[in-house]
């Protein structure tokens, strides 16, 4: 730990600590563009100048460059230094065109205050200013090249960390251009990312565009609820609209980034339809009247069929505190069944991770120092995208990565692969850990081998799957395999993408009841009559949809908690509107058991925006805001429950009622989280599956989630929406040429659920055998749930 | 693509890529073939420097663009890339690149009408010991005067006039 003295101030910084960074310790900031903790030091901005006074280094150095090593006495107002970094900040400015009145940045600008801070104030130079061409880089980034100081922040970002290979740097002096060789959209799932890096107004957000200025906005440290990963997020609000969000710091999980579909996924908490007013039988009611009709009809139906007749059905996306709370309800009520997924698969296999997860756990951290990573059915770009950039740096640093997986799954690094058939998933994990690959082909083998030899010497290696895909079985596997493998001196770590933010604290939450199908089953039969959906819609999510939207229709009584306009919002008789989670306080429980809590942006209420329709709002005067209804998830539960109703407290209950949960009146926004201590209970043995007839002449078809159409929050975000695909297969070149398909052929899919025009794409990193359908949305892919495999068949389509 | 690299070429440089652990060290060879085979680097070269070294266009056209003696755009018979850095400004490049403006009847940048010259500025030619200096196409001319550079000019016309 060298110790060292900058202006006079002793410091003491863990060895290989950069001499800049040890200056922030001491809260001296030097002015610096190049330098950026994730990307590294570069030295090449020559702003960070500091003189070296003893030491073993001497004179004016950049700081960024230097090792802080004992000894050092360093100055950084040393009038040379200060000089020198005067002057650098006054070149790099020579062709700012000083447009700040006008700039998107405005108010955010680190070129404006690093600028100040280098002492620069009034320009000299009245020479001709270099301008250039703006590109149009699609629907998500706005570039304004005349603003450019050519800090190559941008690229270091776009190319270097997120492995873009469409976005470059061109020419030399003061030509240099920042773009793509042709005008056209970003290709990357981060480029959002070059928004944040860019020090000014070069890179800025389009869909935030002309929305409001910086310092306007309502910020507050949140949590990304987009897939299961949790990162660290900072939405901006303004006039009750979630206008952006832009990329928080946790060094454990995101590190500095994150993905499109977290950053432009903030527009569901806007939406249009979102149901605002709690309502009865269709009709629009006080909160307090609502509650207690719920109550109220609750317990007659208790007293009527008994508490079994009641079941509560949790969510993935709502707080982790009122998933617990629905738990107590249900517990208050005396009903057995509580379920925290309707896709019974997810479902399962969370509870399965949560039960057998134990020492494997890993952070996104721990899978950027790996050294070998195994992705075995999962999809990260899909399932979780900050994954797929963990995988890349550690790809960076010399991992090794083997993909096994039916798809071609897309990865920002290169990788080995295994074409496998979803159906062999575990057994394939099951063969690595007891170290007999004899059920392989030959061909398989040439990778396993391979794979075995490294699983031996590799140091640090983390298994990877994802819930849809692996299911119960594979994650069993996979765990099992982790144990296996690993020795006292070199654990195995594991991790398993689930489907929303909270899916791991809802399987922890989860006893040893029945899974969401049982529960159709008994509603279907008349022995449940009730159902409360927390913030999930099992009219979508059940895997068998039409079997779900029968048996729901049984029902005398749905209550819905909701922020969104769901189905179950739609057909509730009771509904409760909720917060989403930038509008409240809450925590949600990552994939590896993480506790992170985050905090209100903004009140709920009808953005301005949508009241005015682009105008001025109507002169209409209320004392309530309108919109403003709905509640945090937990208070409305708490409220139910008639309990104690602040998150304090409701975090102290819970975590002096169930000792996995004691840290959780501990975790504090803007901190790394707390891992959860103990393990869930698995699931009850599945029932025994009825054997499957393949009627002649069909392909087995599996339905996967995509990066964008999939996901129920980012397909209700207008930006995002509008980027989700054309219904579409995909499959092995074998398979399309028995079929007679080519590329880009349109074709009829048929399978049980009806029949669909979809576009063919062939991918010969498909696994022969199996056709990929992703879920999307509002198509008529939308009842293709990720994970189901279903008969199909695929026609080509005579073009007429 | 064969107005823009002959198949044999393109076929030997596939094969060195293939051979090489970081076939990016190829670019700018490749781009020189181009170059010498059509006279400057149009799109299509880019892409197809790009499709033969199996690298994104992307690091090709940063890597064209960069280097002043490749050519993006269309240039005359004869190159005249004229020194501005420091050695040769501090002997006289500016009096020199003017005679040359003014005798060629065109400004930085630009071919004659003719289609002889294109004169375009470098900031090196590795000549500082013989400023100040220019170089047409691969040869270069030092200690420049008015006169040696008319008498230059005069050489390369008779050449070209020649070649035709």
């Amino acid at each position: 730990m060298p110790k060292l003295i900058i202006d006079n101030l002793e410091v003491t910084v863990p060895e290989g600590t950069n001499v800049l960074e040890a200056a922030r310790k001491l809260d001296i900031v030097i002015p610096h563009f190049c330098y950026h903790k994730a990307l590294g030091a570069v030295g090449s901005c020559r702003l960070c100048a500091m003189m070296f006074l003893e030491g073993p280094v001497s004179g004016v150095q950049m700081a960024c460059m230097i090792p802080a090593q004992d000894g050092m006495v360093i100055a950084t107002n040393d009038p040379e230094a200060v000089e020198l970094r005067e002057h650098v900040i006054e070149w790099a400015m020579t062709n700012h065109p000083h447009d700040c009145p006008v700039c998107d940045e405005g108010g955010e600008c680190q070129l404006q205050e690093m600028t100040v801070a280098g002492g620069h104030a009034v320009r000299r130079y009245t020479g001709p200013k270099c301008t250039f061409t703006n590109q149009d880089l699609g629907p998500f980034v706005q570039q304004e090249m005349n603003r450019c100081i050519t800090c190559y922040r941008c690229v270091r970002t776009y190319r270097d960390y997120c492995g873009g290979e469409d976005y470059g740097v061109f020419g030399s002096r003061n030509r240099v251009f920042f773009g793509r060789v042709e005008e056209g959209p970003l290709e990357s799932f981060f480029a959002g990312n070059i928004i944040d890096a860019c020090p000014t107004g070069v890179l800025t957000n389009k869909p935030f565009r002309f929305k409001s200025r910086s310092w306007d906005l309502q910020e507050a440290p949140s949590i990304c609820p987009h897939c299961s990963l949790g990162c660290a997020v900072i939405p901006g609000g303004r006039y009750r609209e979630l206008q952006r969000i832009r990329a928080g710091v946790n060094e454990t999980t995101n590190g500095f980034f994150i993905c499109d579909r977290g950053r432009f996924g903030y527009d569901h908490v806007n939406h249009p339809e979102r149901p605002r007013e709690p309502r009865i039988d269709g009709q629009p009611a006080s909160m307090a009247e609502t509650l207690a009709a719920v109550r109220t009809r609750v317990q007659d139906l208790v007293q009527k069929h008994g508490p079994a007749a009641v079941a509560f059905l949790g969510s993935s996306r709502a707080s982790f505190e009122a998933n617990a709370l629905l738990r107590e309800w249900a517990t208050q009520v005396g009903s057995p069944h509580l379920v925290f997924e309707a896709h019974q698969g997810r479902d399962r296999a969370a509870r399965v991770l949560a039960a057998r997860l134990g020492e494997h756990a890993r952070s996104l951290e721990d899978v950027r120092q790996s050294d070998l990573i195994v992705l075995c059915g999962a999809d990260p770009l899909a399932e979780g995208p900050m994954l797929a950039l963990a995988i890349r740096q550690a790809a960076r640093n010399g991992a090794q990565v083997v993909v096994i997986d039916p798809r071609s799954v897309k990865l920002p690094c290169s990788a080995t692969r295994l074409p496998l058939a979803s159906g062999r998933l575990p057994e394939v994990l099951k063969a690595l850990s007891q170290k007999d690959l004899s059920a392989f082909s030959r061909q398989e083998r040439s990778v396993l081998d391979g794979l075995a030899a490294q699983l031996e010497s590799a140091r640090q290696p983390i298994l990877i799957g994802a819930a849809d895909l692996l299911a119960e079985a594979g994650v069993t596997a996979l765990c099992a395999a982790a144990t296996k493998l690993s020795t006292p001196e070199r654990p195995v770590g594991a991790m398993v993408l689930l489907s929303g933010p909270n899916s791991y604290g809802g399987a922890m939450l989860t006893g040893a009841a029945d899974d969401f199908d049982t529960v159709l089953d008994a509603i279907q039969e008349g022995r449940i009559h009730a159902l409360v959906c927390l913030s999930s819609d099992p009219f979508r999510e059940a895997m068998a949809p039409a079997r779900a939207q029968a048996a729901l229709g049984h029902l005398e009584l749905l209550v819905t908690i909701d922020s969104t306009p769901t189905l179950a919002a739609q057909r509730a008789d009771i509904f409760l509107p909720a917060r989403a989670s930038a509008e409240m306080a809450g925590s949600y429980v990552n994939n590896e058991g993480r506790m992170q809590a985050f905090l209100p942006v903004l009140n709920p209420g009808l953005p301005i925006s949508q009241t005015g329709a682009g105008n001025h709002p109507p002169r209409e005067f209320f004392l309530q805001t309108p919109g403003s209804e709905p509640e945090e998830d937990w208070l409305i539960l708490a409220q139910l429950l008639e309990s104690a109703s602040d998150l304090a407290t409701i975090r102290q209950r819970l975590a002096s009622s169930d000792q996995r949960f004691t840290e959780l009146p501990a975790i504090a926004p803007e901190t790394p989280g707390i891992r959860m201590s103990g393990s869930g209970q698995l699931p009850p043995a599945p029932p025994s599956e009825l054997p499957h007839c393949t009627p002649s002449d069909t392909l087995t078809l599996l339905a996967v989630s995509a990066p964008l159409g999939s996901h129920w929050l980012a397909h209700l975000s207008a930006p995002l929406a509008a980027q989700e695909p054309q219904p579409y297969v995909c499959l092995h070149p074998e398979q399309a040429k028995e079929l007679g398909l080519n590329a880009g052929d349109r074709a009829r899919l048929i399978t049980h659920l009806g029949h669909c025009h979809v576009v063919v794409k062939i991918d010969e990193m498909m696994v022969s055998g199996q056709v990929m359908a992703p879920q999307l949305m509002n198509t008529a892919l939308e009842g293709m749930l990720p994970g189901s495999v279903l008969d199909c068949r695929l026609e080509r389509e005579v073009q007429v | 693509m064969n107005d823009l690299l002959p198949q044999n070429q393109i076929d030997s440089f596939k094969a060195k890529a293939t051979a090489m652990a970081h076939p990016h060290e190829l670019i700018v060879d490749v781009l020189r073939a181009i170059q010498s085979h059509h006279n400057w680097v149009p799109d299509a070269g880019v892409t197809l420097t790009a499709e033969v070294l199996g690298v994104s266009p992307v690091e090709v056209e940063g890597i064209a663009t960069f280097y002043d003696k490749i050519f993006r755009r269309p240039v005359g018979r004869r190159v005249i890339h004229v020194c501005d850095s420091v050695c040769c400004w501090s002997l006289g490049a500016e009096m020199i690149t003017e005679h040359l403006q003014k005798t060629l009847g065109i400004n930085l940048g630009q071919t004659t009408a003719d289609g002889n010259f294109t004169l375009l500025p470098t900031c090196c030619l590795g000549a500082c010991g013989d400023a100040p200096a220019m170089m047409i196409g691969l040869t270069t001319y030092g200690h420049l005067t008015p006169e040696k550079i008319d008498a230059l000019l005069q050489k390369e016309r008779a050449a070209i006039a020649a070649d035709d």
